[in-house]
């Protein structure tokens, strides 16, 4: 029981990692139904940035975790953010009325721009690097269940975060408009809704969360590669469709479903170890043949 | 039938105008590369010269270009110039496979060294073989390479004739490392490997041996390559009371393997082979890695007299990047190969199969003292050279701790 | 907020209008000065530096890429007459001079240490390449040329010619060994076929070739059988062709699904992955986990079925779904696929794959040829690798008439059907779903015939050979090549596979160009190189136009 106990913290540690990065895919697919293929990499562009920033860091500021996890995060925003509005604006806003799978396309050669790019001009990004220990060292116990102060700080963050979210989308200004860009992009038009801008907006949102799952990551793993976005990013696209995609709520609920179900394959199956990446896989076949609309329901009608 | 007289009439003679520019370029592109009055041989090279191992391909590839360069300057095989071309395989079978189909076309190749890692020379052996080309590995360990897929039963079958290596197998590495954990009165270890060829076939041969000397195996697991998040493996090794845990693979996975597991408060020492035997290691586990644990063939070139040699000629060249831990067998391997090509090529005007041959041939009776010590071949073209090192971490540095002759 | 594209199209502008008054001598200007440059000494004598280019660059002279300036400038003065589709001709060919000449300088200012190793001749050159790109760029935009209809026996000669060209000018690009000199003619090539298709030359070949289809392939076959002999006993493009082969027809296989049926799969690589590891189980490999030999002839059926079946396996619940959610369903099979062999040591050997697999050989009574052995061929003896080249030529025929049977029928009109518009084609009465389980299946089965071959070729299969970035290097082939044709896809797969083992210095970039490749065709050229006269359509329905490059290529003939 204290074992299956211990896999379920790794297992909500890890949902909440993925949670967080779903929710740029169903914000996005939500709005302008892309499959933004390449915001795995945003994610791994947020871990970049913040690695970038504590390695210019005064030494004295490089220890003090409430000054440099804060900053780093930041950094790793920034870069995210910028590079997710490029993108944008010069890849898929061009191909707005394009056919359906020419953005798709369009968004796997971007992840291998920003996969390559990052490899190739990233100094000593092609081999893995070392992510400074940006969180807390340490944990307690709780009834033979080891916590370490860093899984906690990764979910509290992540919840709190995902909460942010949620209350933004139905309370504020830009998120009703949001909201009624995703229902219908023409009469939001009509109503006076810069649609553009709302579509940038959704995707710096999805960008900055994404980035800040990138720097936790980092720190709890201790390491970075230029490719770690390729298979977090689609296993938050699988979360996203678990959850219904387009729904905020579902998506968290996906992320956490999906992670406890990786750890709990490692433990209880043979060899789960080796196949835990094949699960979220599985998944997400399962779930769009079974129940397209996710386990909660889509949101917003989608159009096909 | 017009038409067919015409394209009957039309292809030979553009076949024959293609033939004809075809040839001439190819005698161009054939001509240019020799120095006056003496015939070129190759020497490649198959390393990882970028990517995550690039550390140990970079001194590597130095090495061999340093053995080159002193075998040309002192002139060792009369009338032949030696050319070295190095290639990157990026230490990924699949790009192997490439670099061995390019290396084995090239006419006037008649050795090869590399690989770093046994899944790559896995991938090459063959092409090699097909073209009498030598390969010799300073580094490979996995058994199967040269005693053939059924080795651990008993049944060595040699698959490649034209393959050696300087570098000793897992099969003596995995009971080294099992020997030396017992003697530090540990019972109890937890496995983990990347079922690469190098990795699993370590640990089977180290489990081998724990179980053989009454140990106990809590726990055996397997990951893949690449991967980062290893906290289900470790709560999984947790509870089990592992007093060590051993690792067969490659330090981009046990170096965070390790970070983690200590973060998780699981505070027992990881143990690997030469795969983890690198500074790399030390950078990405971290601070906790202290007492970590890692054996690796030979004896420690610095602490050779017979390296002292190559030691000094490789700070003299002045190249950018460290031999580290397959310089000196590379340097060796490369020697090998030249001292062979001194037996068989003065005399010869070119390479053919006939002299790819006699060269495989000279290799295999190499007896020769090389900067790691006596170097020769037995009959799967394994080292005859067992010696061994424990190395540890301490003070953010790899230390010799222990160095022997294998026996069981 | 400032539009930094607006920005520069603006200045374009107020160059245009100022050099237009007086284009015609300034072109002719223009290109004599870029002309002469080429003529004068392009290196400077003295400096002490490893010649990168061919030809005593230190004198006046015409050599290597010189020679490619010279001529480039001369043709930009079709801009002084009347022909169609001269702007175009003018603009590539000064582009090229351009590019070639700035490598040129680039490669020997490098070697040289400096900018004073680079003479008199790079510089003006330079300079005046640029200002014929300036001058060509206020020719007039118009469409193409037309050239007239070719009789008979003119056609057919016009197609022998094309291709006994292209086939030269490939024959001897491999020949150039040094990097930087490949460069040069690569972009020389490039230019005068830019250049030629302008005047419409390809538009032309393509009517003699749709008019005399039997003759046009029995050409192209020619050409591919005569490729292996021209290169003698040297194995290393044969090697490449090999591989290009295998790869050429896994691509028009998925053509048959993204380019005719419409739908994105991304995990085909597996279905080439099954059709590569039952060969290679069957085919008792040195590492191998089963000890059986079944004749090639059995495995190769066997490798394209088991293929299929899991395709349609795969397909037959996934097929329902919208287009995107597929996209990621077949790439999440791609990954199971790779993830499973990665981990069932068992069969598969995991991580280090099954390796050693031993070349081919035709049973007795085909000849018992030993795939494995070099052989001669009317005399010219050829390496064991031209083998493979010869096995490929066939598999891709084989693929292509499968293409060719299915388009040209009633299936491959559904099959557009449904790609143009679902709900309309299942109003129609179409069978959607088994349609597209149709076409899923016999791209399956297409990418496990071409993996059975690919294993013998390889000598291993690896788990890693099948990742998602190989599915996205194939679909890049059929998008780059072009969606929905057969030459495309081929043209495709040699490019993306071909050209980086010849500019191997590009190598470490190839995935990043591959990328950036795939962003800017979706952006100005989503029909790709060669153009399926259908896609045209579609892709640029209801499009501005006004951008020069996303203009119809060629006015499609009827």
């Amino acid at each position: 029981m204290t074992q299956f106990l211990q896999q379920l913290t790794n297992g909500v540690v890890l949902g909440a990692t993925y949670g967080l990065i779903a929710l740029g895919y169903t914000m996005v697919y939500g709005i302008i139904q892309l499959i933004n293929f390449a915001h795995g990499d945003i994610f791994m562009l947020g871990a970049f940035g913040g690695l970038a920033l504590y390695n210019v860091l005064p030494h004295g500021m490089q220890d003090q975790v409430l000054i440099a996890l804060p900053l780093c995060t930041l950094a790793g925003i920034a870069l995210s953010v910028a590079v997710a509005v490029v993108m944008e604006r010069v890849a898929y806003r061009p191909l707005r009325n394009a056919p359906r799978l020419a953005p798709l396309i369009t968004a796997i050669g971007v992840s291998a721009m920003i996969e390559e790019g990052t490899r190739l001009w990233y100094p000593g990004a092609k081999a893995p690097l070392t992510f400074p220990p940006l969180l807390p060292s340490g944990g307690f116990t709780v009834g033979g269940v080891r916590i370490s102060y860093a899984s906690l700080v990764v979910v509290i963050v992540a919840v709190v975060l995902m909460i942010a979210l949620q209350a933004f989308v139905l309370r504020s200004r830009t998120g009703r408009a949001m909201r009624a860009t995703a229902q219908d992009p023409d009469t939001a038009k009509l109503m006076g809704i810069n649609t553009d801008r709302v579509i940038v907006i959704t995707f710096i949102l999805g960008a900055a969360l994404a980035a800040v799952a990138g720097v936790l990551n980092g720190a709890r793993l201790g390491t970075v590669q230029f490719n770690d976005g390729f298979v977090a990013g689609l296993k938050a696209f699988t979360a996203a469709v678990l959850g219904g995609i387009g729904n905020i709520t579902g998506c968290v609920a996906g992320g956490f479903i999906l992670g406890i179900v990786e750890v709990m394959a490692v433990q209880y199956l043979p060899n789960g170890s080796g196949y835990k990446d094949l699960w979220a896989f599985v998944v997400l076949i399962l779930v769009l043949v079974f129940r397209p609309t996710g386990l909660f329901g889509e949101e917003v009608t989608v159009r096909a | 039938m017009r038409n067919r007289y015409v394209v009957r009439a039309a292809i030979p003679a553009i076949i024959g105008v293609i033939a004809v520019t075809g040839c001439g370029s190819n005698k161009s592109s054939g001509g240019g590369s020799g120095s006056s009055g003496s015939h070129t041989v190759v020497i490649g090279l198959s390393a990882p010269l970028t990517g995550p191992l690039s550390a140990l391909g970079l001194g590597m590839k130095n090495s061999v270009d340093l053995a080159v360069k002193q075998a040309n300057q002192a002139n060792k095989v009369k009338g032949w110039t030696i050319k070295f071309d190095p290639q990157d395989d990026q230490g990924d079978a699949n790009v192997g496979g490439q670099v061995a189909a390019r290396l084995a076309s090239e006419s006037n190749l008649v050795g090869v060294v590399g690989t770093l890692n046994s899944s790559v020379a896995q991938q090459e052996q063959k092409a090699y073989n097909d073209q009498n080309i030598v390969m010799i590995s300073p580094a490979n360990t996995n058994p199967m390479l040269t005693q053939g897929p059924n080795f651990a039963t008993g049944n060595k079958v040699r698959p490649y004739k034209s393959y050696f290596r300087v570098a000793t197998t897992d099969a003596i590495q995995g009971p080294f490392a099992a020997q030396y954990l017992k003697s530090q009165g540990i019972t109890k270890v937890a496995t983990v490997n990347d079922q690469k060829t190098y990795g699993a076939g370590l640990v089977q041969q180290f489990e081998k041996q724990w179980k053989s000397q009454g140990g106990t195996i809590t726990s055996h697991q397997t990951i893949n390559p690449g991967d980062k998040d290893f906290s289900g493996v470790i709560s999984k090794i947790k509870p089990t009371g592992a007093q060590a845990l051993y690792y067969g693979g490659e330090y981009p996975e046990a170096g965070p393997l390790s970070k983690q597991m200590k973060a998780a408060g699981l505070n027992i020492p990881l143990m690997g082979g030469d795969g983890i035997y690198d500074p790399t290691y030390i950078k990405l586990a971290g601070p906790k890695s202290e007492g970590d644990l890692a054996t690796s063939v030979g004896a420690p070139t610095d602490q050779l007299s017979s390296a002292q040699a190559f030691v000094s000629a490789y700070k003299a060249a002045g190249y950018k990047e460290d031999f580290s831990a397959y310089g000196a067998y590379s340097y060796d391997a490369a020697n090998v190969i030249i001292d062979a090509l001194a037996k068989v090529l003065p005399g010869k005007s070119s390479i053919d199969s006939s002299v790819r041959q006699a060269i495989v041939a000279a290799v295999q009776q190499t007896d020769m003292n090389g900067v790691t010590g006596h170097v020769s071949f037995d009959q799967y073209g394994d080292t005859t050279n067992k010696v061994l090192t424990v190395y540890k971490v301490k003070g953010g540095a790899w230390v010799p701790v222990k160095t022997d002759t294998f026996n069981s | 907020m400032s539009d930094f594209p607006g920005v520069l199209r603006d200045g374009r502008e107020r160059l245009r209008a100022r050099i237009e008054p007086r284009r015609r001598p300034l072109l002719v200007a223009a290109a004599a000065v870029t002309a002469v440059a080429a003529l004068l000494p392009w290196s400077v004598p003295g400096v002490g530096y490893t010649n990168p280019l061919p030809g005593d660059l230190g004198s006046v002279g015409l050599g290597g890429h010189r020679l490619y300036v010279f001529v480039l400038a001369l043709v930009c003065l079709v801009g002084l007459t009347n022909v169609a589709g001269r702007r175009r001709m003018a603009t590539a060919c000064a582009l090229g001079a351009l590019v070639i000449s700035v490598i040129a300088l680039y490669s020997l200012i490098k070697q040289g240490g400096g900018t004073g190793a680079a003479g008199v001749g790079a510089w003006v050159g330079t300079v005046g390449s640029l200002v014929l790109l300036a001058v060509t760029d206020t020719l007039p935009t118009g469409p193409p040329n037309r050239l007239p209809r070719l009789a008979a026996p003119a056609a057919v000669g016009a197609i022998v010619v094309v291709v006994g060209v292209l086939l030269a000018a490939v024959v001897i690009g491999l020949g150039i060994d040094d990097e930087t000199q490949f460069l040069c003619f690569a972009i020389f090539v490039g230019a005068l076929i830019a250049a030629a298709g302008a005047l419409g030359v390809f538009a032309a070949f393509r009517e003699a070739f749709d008019q005399y289809r039997a003759v046009g392939y029995a050409v192209a076959l020619a050409a591919a059988v005569a490729f292996p002999f021209t290169q003698g006993t040297n194995a290393t493009w044969d090697a490449v062709f090999a591989r290009v082969g295998v790869f050429a027809a896994a691509a028009i296989g998925l053509n048959v699904v993204v380019g005719l049926a419409g739908l994105l799969d991304l995990g085909y690589i597996a279905f080439f992955g099954i059709g590569g590891y039952v060969s290679a189980l069957l085919s008792d490999a040195v590492f191998t986990t089963v000890h059986v030999h079944v004749p090639f002839l059995v495995v190769f059926p066997l490798g394209a079925m088991v293929a299929g079946l899991i395709g349609v396996a795969f397909g037959a619940p996934t097929l329902r779904l919208r287009g995107d959610y597929l996209a990621i369903v077949t790439l999440g099979f791609g990954e199971i696929f790779r993830i499973v062999v990665q981990n069932w040591t068992g069969l598969t050997q995991g991580p280090n794959g099954i390796s050693g697999i031993p070349d081919l050989r035709l049973p007795g009574f085909l000849g018992g040829m030993q795939f494995g052995k070099p052989h001669t061929v009317f005399g010219v003896s050829m390496p064991f690798q031209a083998n493979y080249v010869f096995l490929d030529i066939v598999l891709v025929i084989f693929v292509m008439l499968v293409f060719a049977r299915l388009n040209d029928s009633r299936i491959g009109r559904a099959w557009v059907a449904i790609r143009e518009d679902e709900l309309a084609a299942r109003a129609m009465g179409i069978n959607t779903i088994a349609l597209k389980l149709l076409a899923f299946g016999i791209g399956a089965t297409l990418a496990g015939a071409a993996g059975t071959i690919n294993a013998h070729i390889g000598e291993s299969v690896t788990p890693d050979d099948y990742q998602f970035i190989a599915s996205a290097l194939l679909l890049s082939a059929v998008v780059l090549g072009g969606m929905g044709t057969v030459p495309g896809a081929v043209l495709g797969a040699a490019l993306l596979i071909g050209l980086p083992e010849k500019l191997r210095f590009v190598q470490d970039y190839r995935l990043f160009l591959f990328g950036l490749a795939l962003v800017l065709l979706m952006r100005f050229r989503p029909e790709g190189l060669i153009v399926s006269r259908r896609r045209q359509r579609e892709f640029h329905e209801g499009g501005s136009g006004a951008d020069a490059m996303s203009q119809p290529a060629q006015v499609a003939p009827v």
